[in-house]
């Protein structure tokens, strides 16, 4: 079993896809720090994707600090996310500018949608 | 390295062009769905890397040696699974592998035994006793068990059902080595290869129509959509819009070489006021949309 959870959906890149539910995991404290993370040989299988996407994904996390290599044991957890936040809030650009499109055509306002956003903060605990 | 390379690979039976001058490289490690609608060409395009049929002209070269002359050693290398396969029928699944062992000098017994409990055989029953599903994945056992460096796959996924398929899968990814293996399949199943192709190349009665990474493809195709004030005006459209269709205020098509800025300005030019959004599709819209819109050109030419 895998220590994220993710449920793929077609049409989007697959890596891409997982990147973010591991960094969701860790945010969320799903995964904590020095945590082990598996090989690209289990999430591979676990996820049915090609072990040349599980590696690229593995190798992605690595090179921005989400998860590090230790020799002999593999990758474990990061001790904290890297960069400063503005870094971090930089990831989630495209999907805020979809939230504020999907939310105008639906004629909601800023206010609705903080309000939304909030209770969503919440729902994944501190931080 | 590319571990398959064809220069103008031709069959032809009798007068039908089954495969037109396909040009084709899949490079080592990598995994391969070949596409296409039935009579597209795939089976005859992997009987002849496979040298079970000749070429009438062109050439393949499969793990670096001309497809007709592939040898001892390079079948040995080589696993080649098709829903048409004989077998011996007579054999027991134990049997079977008994007999399939000896050809080859790096058949791994332990992934044998992993993969004969993964893939939910039952060892002391004949092949002819098997369901076609079962039967399939007898075949990709007998074809995984020595870790070739080439798989070759035709139509493994029809007719089975969706456990046969989450275990077929299971199977292969277990025999697999990152980076090492190369798997070539073609496939009407596009959500079983969606997850594991990073090539993706689509034939169209006998001729490639493109050959690329998965990511590339999901990249450039975004299905459109436009609002706009009024009803949409007749604009003449660029031929990489496809499927375009209007009612009203609103139009939608599908932009096969999708980029942001490109087709924003693009839209912008000859609808100066609309909304504009892009989707992502998945590989079976992108390949519905190519398979409408290939029956349409050969019709108009027609």
């Amino acid at each position: 079993m895998l220590p994220f959870s993710i449920t793929l959906k077609p049409g989007l890149p697959i890596a891409e896809q997982v990147i973010f539910a591991v960094k969701k995991a860790v945010v969320a404290g799903q995964m904590k720090a020095g945590q082990p993370f598996p090989s690209v040989r289990l999430v591979s299988q676990e996820l049915k994707i090609n072990p040349n996407t599980a590696h690229k994904i593995v190798a992605a996390l690595v090179a921005e600090g989400v998860l590090l290599t230790t020799p002999a044991v593999g990758s474990v957890v990061a001790a904290r996310a890297p960069g400063g936040s503005k870094d971090r809030a930089a990831l989630l650009g495209s999907e805020l500018e979809w939230l504020v499109v999907e939310a105008k055509k639906l004629g909601l306002e800023l206010d609705d949608v903080q309000g939304a956003l909030a209770e969503h903060w919440r729902k994944l605990g501190k931080k | 390295m590319n571990i398959i390379e064809t220069r103008n690979l031709t069959h032809r039976y009798w007068r039908t062009e089954a495969v037109k001058n396909l040009t084709l490289s899949v490079p080592e490690g990598s995994v391969m769905a070949l596409l296409g609608s039935n009579g597209a060409g795939k089976t005859t395009t992997l009987k002849m890397l496979v040298n079970l049929l000749r070429p009438t002209s062109g050439e393949a070269r499969v793990l670096g040696v001309d497809s007709r002359h592939l040898g001892e050693r390079e079948l040995a290398q080589l696993g080649y699974v098709s829903e048409n396969q004989h077998q011996p029928l007579w054999m027991t699944v134990r049997q079977f592998l008994d007999y399939c062992r000896p050809f080859y000098p790096t058949w791994d017994a332990a992934l044998e035994r992993t993969l004969l409990a993964q893939l939910a055989l039952p060892p002391e029953r004949k092949l002819k006793q098997l369901s076609r599903g079962m039967l399939m994945k007898a075949t990709l056992l007998s074809s995984l068990a020595y870790r070739p460096r080439l798989l070759i796959l035709d139509e493994p996924f029809s007719g089975l059902d969706p456990v046969a398929r989450d275990d077929f899968t299971a199977g292969l990814l277990e025999a697999v080595k990152q980076g090492e293996t190369t798997v070539l399949v073609s496939t009407h199943d596009i959500e079983e290869v969606e997850r594991l192709a990073d090539q993706i190349g689509l034939l169209e009665e006998g001729s490639l129509r493109f050959a690329e990474s998965t990511e590339s493809l999901l990249g450039r195709f975004r299905r459109i959509e436009i609002e706009v004030e009024g009803t949409v005006p007749l604009v003449d459209r660029p031929a990489s819009w496809l499927a375009w269709q209007s009612l009203a205020g609103r139009a939608s098509f599908v932009d096969s070489e999708y980029e942001r800025a490109a087709t924003e300005s693009a839209c912008r030019q000859r609808f100066p006021s609309a909304t504009v959004r892009a989707q992502a599709m998945t590989l079976r819209e992108i390949f519905i949309v190519l398979a409408r819109a290939g029956q349409k050109s050969t019709g108009a030419a027609a």
